[in-house]
């Protein structure tokens, strides 16, 4: 990179950094909300898996080998899985068929296609690239498939007389439950559309500012942070098409039956 | 009446065990036969919780039966595809539900579930219905949440009857109609079962309503049939103690 060399931490860099973080302990202390604890607990994992995040990428990328770099990223989906089991628990009938279905047709359909067509690592499995843009996929996915699917069994919780009169009125349980299909879909995209929309005029995006400070040109990181905002939404949109429209008949039987 | 006619929805010891709020199993009904015939109204009274809503949602396999079997036109509902059965077997619930729009948009619904091009304005035969249903021809582009309770009632009967269903199930229809709302829609509901000679299911604890309209009786109490037959003889000589305990009551107070 023709840039200057980034600045590197040293350890005390970082713990006068955690400082920050001391102090916002200390104001929850202080005010009694009771979440002091937390905050710090929350810190020490995060500290703790972004290092070993570091440690593992240092080393899928020395490797350079396809393997290690897939194997990271069926980690990434199995953590994934894990937050939307989280979320989601007890909510969703058929839970991890539905969800592992829509995620890998979802975020490996959008990652496939951008590494083909939009941004071309060579060779096809650069972890350099591969990780990272997945991550940000994935991450921003399984964000709009869990306000899609809570959205989705609100409406069919609130909507029963509505969806079994429409049932009634010979409507197939698809066309029955349109309205909270459209309003589950609709919840997952908005936060993204929000985000796109304020995008660079309220706050520069994570990984643009992550590549201006490692001293990339700054209308490259531009190019970069479009091209993957594009990839994010198209994700966000798969995977949670994907998801709603297996999800919503574990609402019905075989004969169109609504499940209680 | 209408003498002769073919029977076309039947009820073979029907039985529905549900599970209560403790998780054990409670007979909710129980071998109950039932014979609905084109061109008549079989009225079904009795107490509330006695089943009735429940033997409603069964005809139309909202839900399925835990014994026994229903036969449209003598062939068993589950050989049926659900789409064909809920089209030729109309149920309107007790609670009227009215989609968000007009009452045109309302009643162009059917059509579009099912894949039929939507009736305008000018329909004769939506303009004929509506008048059938005592629904005026100039609220077709009122808001149908704006409309009464009664009203609202009337558009999801209308509802039902625009794509030409065989079978009419109607659930407790008078529930939030006053004596003469009840009276009008009564007529209503004569006139519509003869001219199309529909079989006609009502269930209720209106017993005027029961009285005016019905051309077969049966009182369910408890998911049984007790007693059934001609509304004349049933109201003259109930057989069973709790059928006359039922009829005494004063009126409105069958609930």
């Amino acid at each position: 990179m023709a840039a200057k060399e980034i600045l590197e931490l040293a350890p005390l860099d970082l713990f006068w950094a955690y400082g920050a973080l001391l102090l916002a302990a200390a104001l929850a202390w202080f005010c009694r909300i009771g979440q002091a604890r937390d905050l710090l607990w929350g810190s020490l994992r995060m500290v703790l898996q972004l290092l070993a995040v570091g440690y593992a990428l240092r080393w899928i990328f020395a490797a350079s080998h396809p393997l290690p770099t897939l194997l990271m990223l069926l980690v990434m989906c199995g953590f994934a899985l894990q937050i939307m089991v989280g979320r989601l628990r007890h909510k969703l009938p058929g839970f991890y068929r539905i969800v592992s279905l829509s995620l890998f047709a979802g975020c490996g359909g959008v990652t496939l296609y951008f590494c083909l067509l939009v941004v071309v690592p060579s060779p096809w499995y650069e972890p350099r690239y591969l990780i990272p843009l997945a991550g940000m996929i994935i991450g921003n996915s399984i964000n709009g498939a869990c306000l899609a699917v809570e959205r989705l069994v609100a409406e069919m919780t609130e909507r029963k007389a509505e969806i079994e009169t429409a049932l009634c009125l010979g409507a197939s349980p698809r066309s029955a439950c349109q309205e909270p299909l459209r309003k589950a879909f609709r919840a997952a995209l908005l936060p993204t559309i929000n985000t796109m929309a304020a995008m660079g005029v309220v706050f520069l995006p994570g990984m643009m500012t992550g590549q201006i400070l490692s001293g990339t040109d700054p209308l490259i990181a531009v190019k970069y942070q479009i091209a993957i905002m594009c990839a994010i939404v198209g994700s966000v949109a798969l995977t949670s098409a994907v998801l709603l429209l297996q999800a919503y008949r574990a609402y019905f039987t075989d004969a169109h039956q609504l499940r209680y | 009446m209408v003498a002769a006619s073919e029977s076309v929805l039947q009820l073979n010891g029907l039985g529905k065990i549900r599970r209560n709020e403790q998780g054990k199993e409670v007979p909710v009904l129980r071998d109950v036969d039932l014979t609905l015939q084109a061109g008549r109204i079989t009225v079904v009274i009795g107490p509330s919780g006695g089943g009735k809503s429940t033997l409603v949602r069964l005809l139309n396999r909202l839900e399925e039966p835990s014994s026994g079997q229903v036969l449209l036109n003598g062939q068993d509902v589950r050989h049926y595809d659900p789409l064909q059965l809920r089209r030729q077997v109309a149920l309107v619930a007790q609670k009227p539900f009215v989609f968000n729009g007009t009452v045109l948009h309302n009643l162009q619904r059917p059509f579009a579930f099912q894949g039929h091009t939507l009736p305008t304005e000018d329909d004769p035969q939506l303009l004929e219905l509506l008048t059938l249903c005592q629904l005026s021809t100039d609220w077709l582009q009122r808001d149908a949440r704006s409309l009464s309770v009664g009203q609202q009632q009337r558009l999801c009967l209308a509802r039902s009857l625009v794509t030409g269903p065989k079978v009419l199930l109607l659930d407790e229809p008078t529930s939030a109609l006053d004596r003469p709302t009840v009276t009008r829609l009564a007529d209503s509901l004569r006139e519509v079962c003869y001219k199309r000679r529909l079989a006609m299911l009502l269930v209720t604890h209106d017993l005027h309503l029961a009285k005016i309209i019905a051309d077969q009786l049966a009182y369910l109490e408890d998911g049984r049939i007790l007693e059934q037959g001609l509304p004349a003889e049933l109201f003259a000589r109930p057989r069973s103690i709790a059928l006359q305990s039922f009829l005494a009551l004063p009126a409105g107070m069958q609930d």
